[in-house]
Formats: structure tokens, C-alpha cells, sequence
């Protein structure tokens, strides 16, 4: 019964930690701009690897701690996973303001919704305000 | 394992999974228009490639590769600091 429990939490945060993960990362290849890739890939990665690596803490604890009956290795290996989990919640957000911010000084322009017209007139010019490989 | 599920394998699925996020993710590493998209696709690969470190560990029962996650999550960071400064 006990196990029953422990493994359906288990599948459970997997699947939506990999839920968030793929739909981040089908945010980062469909969206228009750069910007909004990485308001895609920013908030998901996070949320979806700290649920994917808690849900493994869940498992290591509960299985192998409990059940088993090794619980001095399980507490091991998840402290070990928690400080992963810390770091992940720390470095994450800062890299993506380091990269927003550089992109910003460099002096990439945001996408916009622009009338048909000017799209017509404006795709000469669409590689430079949106390519930034001048950066 | 007593249950239905032999958990090793649903890990191994998991691990897939993730394995073809990450080149999906590569698919605009290299197509991407400008560098910050390619330093932005870095980034991504590598934090999935943290989690799947940890999997890999569970998967094989080795618990070493746990520090090797912890060591590329460090690297990891560093980099995109260091890519995004200069």
C-alpha cells in the first residue's frame, strides 16, 4: 500500500515536470522573437526540472530509505539533490536576466505585431532589428 | 520492485524524453538567427542535461553521477555568465 502510494506521487510530479519541459521547449522553437523564447524557456525549465528532481527525492526517500531500509545513503544522495535543486532555482532566473539584459544593451528590439503593409515594405530590413548579429 | 511498474524503465522513458527535448532545443541552437539565440540554446541543453545526469544515475544505481551534475550545473551557469558579460 505504502509503496503504491510512493511510486503513483513519483509518476506523477515526472509527468508534469516533463509536461513543463516539453512545453517549454516547443515555446523556444515556435515563438517569434527572442524575447518571448526565453519567457518560454526561462520559467518552465525551472519549474519543470524542480519538480522532475523532486520527485526523485520522493522516490530515493521513499523507496530505497524506507523500503529498502539503507536510509543513511538515501538521506545522502538527497541532500546531494536538494542542493541541486537550490542551485537550479538560484542560477536559472539570474542567467536569463544576464542574457535579457545583455540582448537589451546590445540593442535588440522587441517583436511587434506590424499591419501587412509594412511587412511588405519591411523585409529587407527584418534580419537586422531581428538577427542581432551585430551583437 | 513489487509493483506494476518496473521503475528503472519509467525512468529510461523519462530520460527519452528529455534526450529529444534537447534536440529539438538544438534545432534552433544552430538554425537561430543571432548569437543570442545559440547562447540561450546552450543554456537550455544544459540545464536538461542536469536532470538527465541525475536519471542516468538512477537508472544504473551509481550515485557518482550525482556529483557530476552538481559539477555541470556549476560549469553550467558560469558559462552563460561568462558568455553573456564578454
Amino acid at each position: 500500500m505504502f509503496d503504491t502510494i510512493i511510486i503513483s506521487i513519483v509518476i506523477l510530479l515526472l509527468l508534469v515536470g516533463l509536461f513543463f519541459t516539453v512545453a517549454g521547449t516547443i515555446g523556444f522553437v515556435r515563438f517569434p522573437d527572442f524575447y518571448s523564447r526565453m519567457h518560454a524557456t526561462g520559467k518552465c525549465d525551472t519549474l519543470g526540472e524542480g519538480l522532475m528532481l523532486l520527485a526523485l527525492i520522493i522516490y530515493m526517500i521513499g523507496y530505497e530509505g524506507i523500503i529498502k531500509g539503507d536510509f543513511v545513503h538515501a538521506l545522502f544522495v538527497s541532500i546531494k539533490i536538494i542542493l541541486l535543486i537550490l542551485f537550479i532555482l538560484l542560477a536559472n532566473p539570474t542567467s536569463t536576466h544576464a542574457i535579457a539584459k545583455a540582448a537589451h544593451d546590445v540593442g535588440l528590439e522587441p517583436w511587434k505585431k506590424i499591419d501587412e503593409t509594412e511587412w511588405m515594405n519591411d523585409t529587407q530590413t527584418d534580419e537586422v532589428t531581428n538577427g542581432g548579429e551585430t551583437g | 520492485m513489487t509493483g506494476l511498474i518496473h521503475m528503472p524503465d519509467f525512468f529510461l522513458f523519462v530520460a527519452i524524453i528529455i534526450v529529444i527535448a534537447s534536440f529539438v532545443s538544438l534545432y534552433r541552437g544552430i538554425e537561430g538567427p543571432g548569437i543570442f539565440n545559440r547562447i540561450i540554446a546552450v543554456n537550455v541543453i544544459g540545464t536538461k542535461t542536469i536532470v538527465l545526469l541525475v536519471l542516468i544515475g538512477f537508472i544504473y544505481e551509481r550515485p557518482d553521477f550525482f556529483d557530476i551534475a552538481l559539477v555541470y550545473a556549476i560549469l553550467n551557469f558560469i558559462m552563460t555568465i561568462a558568455a553573456t558579460r564578454y
